[in-house]
């Protein structure tokens, strides 16, 4: 017997697969030769392709020429099945460790930058409301400062309220950032979603998501997996203090 | 001065361009992309604020392709990312400042101050 290359997970599913389907045949085939009872004529079955199906066997079992076929060979292909259903199994459970690990950090990271979209939308839209409410205020005041005539007031409280509005509209970034988070968690569920493809065509080569399509990936140019809303002026710092340490001359030293 | 205002996210280029309008820059145009600020980019164009994530040209993609061209207009970044190696690249592709998202209206002008400070441009 000559030494083969290490036979991938597919291959041995391949084998495994044609293995069963010879012994099917096989079986199939004697069954054919035995004579139907009048009462209940036998179900047509496929003429059998005997020499083929002989020769087959013989290359699948690495057999000589003179080896037994047909039912004297059975024990050796269910060996030779159980073998590689064996293997088969050692190849997932070694694949499982690692597909499990990736995915549970995917899945992970995934949670809690949506855990960070919600918090982040809801603090851009406390933000806003508690703007509004100083803002009704405001406009209390400005009534009241119109009343007595107080235009310095009248000003003053002008000025205030196109801070807060200005304010409001600044709150609304949180939306550029959530987009790019949601963006990278729909990436991660596209690669899971074709890993799981992969593993399933391992069983069935035609296995196909319903409806024919996958998950449309976003395109990965137009988010940042990191976007995030927290810490800006600490990241804001550490990018001024990598300008300076490159550059001490730049601007961002002043 | 004329600031030309580069985001793919309508909302962060209002935001950006009603910042420039309240520190005194009301003159600006948009782009949604490095390939549109490209094609609208001249020599009126003073400024560049850019996002880096964008589809079709990134914000470091337009800042090479700018020098490149020989352009020494001051590029500063606004974006979201923060890591180390991408704030490197950034100053490696040609941009001369960087702000990290969400930004504040008074970091906005810091910046813009200092660059005009340090390589005056014509208005």
């Amino acid at each position: 017997m000559t030494a083969a290359a290490p036979a991938t997970r597919g291959d041995r599913l391949y084998d495994t697969a044609a293995s069963l389907r010879l012994v099917d045949n096989e079986l199939r085939a004697i069954g054919a030769e035995v004579p139907a009872a009048p009462a209940a004529p036998a179900p047509q079955v496929p003429a059998p392709q005997a020499p083929d199906l002989r020769g087959r066997l013989r290359a699948l079992l690495d057999a000589p020429a003179e080896a037994p076929v047909g039912l004297a060979a059975l024990p050796l292909i269910l060996e030779r099945v159980h073998s590689e259903v064996h293997a088969v199994l050692a190849n997932l459970r070694d694949s499982r460790a690692a597909i499990e690990s990736a995915t549970v950090e995917n899945l992970q990271r995934t949670s809690a930058r949506l855990q960070e979209v919600t918090s982040a939308t809801e603090v851009a839209a406390t933000d806003i409301l508690d703007a509004l409410d100083r803002t009704q205020g405001m406009v209390d005041d400005l009534e009241a400062a119109e009343a007595a005539d107080d235009r310095t007031q009248s000003a003053a409280v002008r000025d205030r309220m196109r801070e807060e509005i200005f304010g409001m509209m600044g709150a609304l970034q949180f939306q550029d950032i959530t987009t790019q988070q949601i963006a990278a968690a729909a990436s991660v569920l596209g690669d899971m979603e074709a890993r799981l493809l992969q593993i399933a065509r391992l069983f069935d080569p035609n296995a196909a998501m319903p409806g024919g399509g996958g998950t449309a990936a976003p395109d990965p140019r137009t988010f940042d997996p990191n976007a995030t809303t927290r810490d800006a002026s600490g990241r804001q710092a550490l990018a001024d203090a990598v300008f300076v340490t490159r550059d001490p001359a730049h601007p961002a030293a002043a | 001065m004329k600031f030309l205002v580069v985001d793919d996210s309508s909302t962060m280029r209002r935001i950006v361009v009603n910042s420039l309008q309240r520190i005194g820059f009301g003159d600006t145009v948009e782009a949604g992309d490095g390939q549109e600020a490209l094609a609208r980019f001249d020599d009126s164009v003073k400024f560049v604020i850019t996002d880096w994530n964008m589809p079709n040209m990134t914000g470091t993609e337009l800042a090479r392709a700018l020098r490149e061209r020989g352009e020494q207009v001051p590029i500063l970044m606004v974006t979201a990312r923060s890591v180390r190696e991408d704030i490197i690249e950034a100053m490696e592709a040609g941009v001369n400042n960087y702000i990290v998202k969400p930004f504040t209206p008074q970091i906005l002008k810091e910046k813009i101050d200092a660059l005009l400070a340090a390589a005056p441009v014509g208005a």
